[in-house]
Order: C-alpha cells, then sequence, then structure tokens
C-alpha cells in the first residue's frame, strides 16, 4: 500500500519539479530542486539497488519532462539513492530500520532530523548537479554561489514534501 | 552468513551503482548528438505541447508590450530606410546591404514555443520543423541580434541552441578595426558573452559594436550582437573582451530562422576536401 501510495506522490511531485524548472527560471546562480526528498522519501527499507534504479528514473522523467540535457538529474540522483540508507542510519539511527521496522516521520522522529536527513541528500545532490550543468564552462565560484542559493531555497521546500512522502498514516504510533 | 550477505549487498549496490552513473553520463555527454533520435524528438514534442500552451497564455498578457516593441521597430525600420535613401552607401551600410540583400540566405519567421534560460545548457523550441523547410545547422536571429543554431528538426517543431549555451560558438567581428572572433557566452548573465581568441596587439574600444563575421555558413555577415566592454589579456597570448548582447533572452517571442542556401554545397566541398587529405 506504501509502495502504491509513494510511486503515485512521486509521479505528482515529478511534475511538479518539472513545472518549476520550465516556468520559473529566477537566475542563473538558483536550481531549484526537492528531486532529494523524493528519494528520501522512499519506504525505509527499499532495497538500493531499487532505491538507485527509482532514482534513475525520476532523474531522467524529471529531464524528459523539462527538456534539460538527459540524464544530468540521473546522474546526480542515483548518488543520492546510493547514500539514503547511510544517512538515514547516521541521522536517525540504527533502530529505524532493524528494530522498529518504522517509516520516517517528522512528528515521531522531529522536525530537525528530518531537516538534517534532507539537507545531506539535497546538498549532495546540488554538488553532483551543478558540478555537472557547469562542467569546464564555469568559474568555481559561480558554482559555489549557485550551491549555496540553491542549497538555501531549496532544503526548506524539500522538507515537506520528503515528509509527505514518508508519513505512513497507518503505523504513525508504535 | 549475514557479514556475507552484507558484502554481497554492498557489490550489488556498487556494481548497479556504477552501472547506472556510466549510462546517464553516456546520455549526458551524447545529448547534442543524440537530439535528432527518436527519444529526444519525443522530448522535444511533449515540451512543445505541454509548454506551449503556458508559453502561449503568458505571451497574451505581454501582448501590450509587444504591440509596443513592434511598434518602435517599426518607426526605427522607417528611419532607417529614409536614411538609407539619402545618405551615400558608406562602408558600414554596403556592409549591412550585404546582409540584407543576400540572396544566399533564406528567412522564415518562426514562434518561441519554449526556451529554457535557468541552466547552464539553454534550448529554445519553435514552432517551424521540417513540413516549413527548416533544417539543422540554421541560425536563429531576431531584430535585437542572433539568439542561436538549429540543432534538431522535428516535423513541426525545431530544437535550438541558444547562445546561452557552452556548445555555441559564433564567429564575430568586432568595431571599427574588424577583428575576428568566436564569440561565446561566459555562463554568467543571460545578456554579457566573451569574445576570445583575439590577438594581443589589437586594442579593442569599449563600446565598438560586435557583428557576425559571415565566416560560418550559419548567419550572414553583418548582424549585430552586441558592443565591446572589458577586455583584458590571457596568459599573455590572445586578448579576452566583455561583450554585452543586445538580445535579451527574457523577452523573446518570434524569431526568424536563416537558412543558407548554399549549405549542402558547403559542406559537401568541406567533407571532399577533409577526405582528400586523410
Amino acid at each position: 500500500m506504501k509502495g502504491g501510495t509513494y510511486i503515485l506522490k512521486c509521479a505528482l511531485f515529478i511534475i511538479a519539479q518539472a513545472v518549476i524548472w520550465n516556468c520559473c527560471n529566477f537566475t542563473q546562480y538558483l536550481t531549484v530542486t526537492f528531486l532529494p526528498a523524493i528519494i528520501l522519501g522512499m519506504p525505509v527499507r527499499q532495497r538500493p539497488v531499487l532505491s538507485m534504479a527509482i532514482a534513475f528514473a525520476a532523474g531522467l522523467a524529471a529531464d524528459f519532462l523539462c527538456g534539460a540535457p538527459l540524464g544530468l538529474s540521473s546522474a546526480a540522483l542515483v548518488p543520492a539513492a546510493l547514500v539514503r540508507r547511510g544517512t538515514i542510519r547516521l541521522v536517525f539511527g540504527n533502530e529505524i530500520l532493524v528494530a522498529r521496522r518504522e517509516e520516517l516521520s517528522a512528528n515521531r522522529q522531529g522536525w530537525m532530523k528530518m531537516a538534517m536527513a534532507t539537507a545531506m541528500l539535497t546538498m549532495l545532490f546540488l554538488a553532483v548537479y551543478i558540478a555537472i550543468d557547469s562542467a569546464g564552462t564555469r568559474p568555481l565560484w559561480m558554482d559555489a554561489v549557485k550551491f549555496a542559493a540553491s542549497a538555501a531555497v531549496s532544503i526548506p521546500l524539500s522538507l515537506p514534501i520528503a515528509d509527505t512522502l514518508c508519513t505512513d498514516a497507518d503505523s504513525r504510533w508504535k | 552468513m549475514p557479514r556475507k550477505r552484507g558484502s554481497t549487498n554492498a557489490i550489488t549496490s556498487a556494481a548497479a551503482f556504477i552501472l547506472l552513473e556510466v549510462a546517464a553520463l553516456a546520455m549526458l555527454g551524447s545529448s547534442s548528438t543524440m537530439k535528432d533520435i527518436w527519444f529526444n524528438r519525443a522530448s522535444m514534442r511533449v515540451n512543445a505541447f505541454l509548454w506551449g500552451a503556458a508559453e502561449n497564455m503568458r505571451n497574451h498578457f505581454r501582448l501590450e508590450t509587444q504591440n509596443d516593441s513592434l511598434a518602435a521597430l517599426n518607426a526605427a525600420l522607417e528611419a532607417r530606410l529614409r536614411q538609407y535613401e539619402l545618405r551615400e552607401a558608406g562602408m558600414e551600410e554596403k556592409s549591412h546591404e550585404v546582409f540584407l540583400n543576400d540572396q544566399r540566405f533564406r528567412y522564415i519567421p518562426a514562434t518561441v514555443v519554449r526556451m529554457g534560460r535557468g541552466t547552464a545548457h539553454n534550448y529554445v523550441i519553435v514552432n517551424k520543423g521540417q513540413e516549413d523547410g527548416i533544417r539543422p545547422q540554421s541560425g536563429i536571429i531576431t531584430s535585437d541580434g542572433v539568439v542561436g543554431i538549429i540543432s534538431a528538426v522535428g516535423r513541426r517543431y525545431s530544437y535550438g541552441l541558444t547562445l546561452m549555451n557552452p556548445n555555441v560558438t559564433i564567429s564575430t567581428r568586432i568595431g571599427q578595426a574588424g577583428v575576428d572572433a568566436p564569440l561565446r557566452w561566459d555562463g554568467r548573465d543571460s545578456n554579457t558573452a566573451v569574445a576570445g581568441d583575439i590577438p594581443p596587439h589589437y586594442d579593442i574600444a569599449p563600446g565598438d559594436t560586435v557583428r557576425t563575421s559571415g565566416f560560418s555558413s550559419i548567419f550572414p555577415a553583418g548582424i549585430p550582437i552586441g558592443t565591446t566592454q572589458d577586455s583584458r589579456l590571457v596568459n599573455g597570448s590572445s586578448r579576452q573582451v566583455d561583450v554585452r548582447l543586445f538580445q535579451d533572452f527574457r523577452s523573446i517571442h518570434y524569431v526568424t530562422i536563416v537558412e543558407n542556401l548554399d549549405s549542402d554545397e558547403i559542406l559537401a566541398l568541406e567533407k571532399n576536401a577533409t577526405s582528400g587529405e586523410s
């Protein structure tokens, strides 16, 4: 059930991401993204190989819908999917994956932890995305400014989205 | 046993990661040539369909501004026509007449359906395609200057790379001195570019007009692109000059596709020359 709901929400958020990338061209120094939140919101015990496959497909779909060079978002999203379980283990503790077997929720585990996990994945995504996007064409300071501005906007935006994708109403309190 | 399973999982994850990253980077690396394959054509069609409607709606609210700019353009053209009638043909006018009367080029008006502006690899989709006689490697211009180059053509739409894309380089001629220099986007703002590879002994004055040189088979000579700003020496061996573009990429709606009618012959000549050398 969680998987079906996740896929539906995931598809909606990918479309929303495509709309933002297409319609909101703010400046060269800003990339607004919440794709990493989609990766964080996967069922907690999802196998890494499947997570990476979903990340690859989600990135490809986003690039396809917004006319970006195909493979750009996928190349940045797959590393985020690779480190997802490690990030969850680091931020939320090992028991969430092994002992309690519950899904992530900002209400249960706290907004601080959720923000930290979202920030880590978003920053990894942005670092890879910006580095590949501007490879050999822009100076490092421009990438650094873009990274800082994009992270400052994307992380607060990703937080409620990650929580929406993570929250499992059926097992809210165990 | 669990440790063995753990290491197997780690190896599988690492293998999947490498495979997917290589696949993504390979797609990305060949994205400029891939623009002509079916997947990208499908992407182009989907983008034109999805975002064309939104762009049209947005343009509807810009009509007043568009009308004003068209009226201003009309007035400027009338003034220029009168100027041409009255003035003797000087050197500058002569070069411009070459552009206006150049029978080697065909001009096809088109409307921008979609335009990417926020990334390092920006593009434009226009509402003219094979059915309208558009071919790859045609230029895209407006009355304000150069917009980009068509890179893939579908049945009804064409996909082009804008000047705001590092893969686009335009051959230009700077100012009165007539120095030729390749111009490309600096990756910073939508209204600045850089002309490089200028011999260091040339002194480029700020405010000189930069025009297309006509050396490539894509654009006719004499299309104004922008004005020069600061210049500097690079590695002591060449000079680089900042160029402020006339074209405002944030408000492009109507463009003109420029097709060189002799491009097939030129390309065939180049191909023969290359194969003859090897």
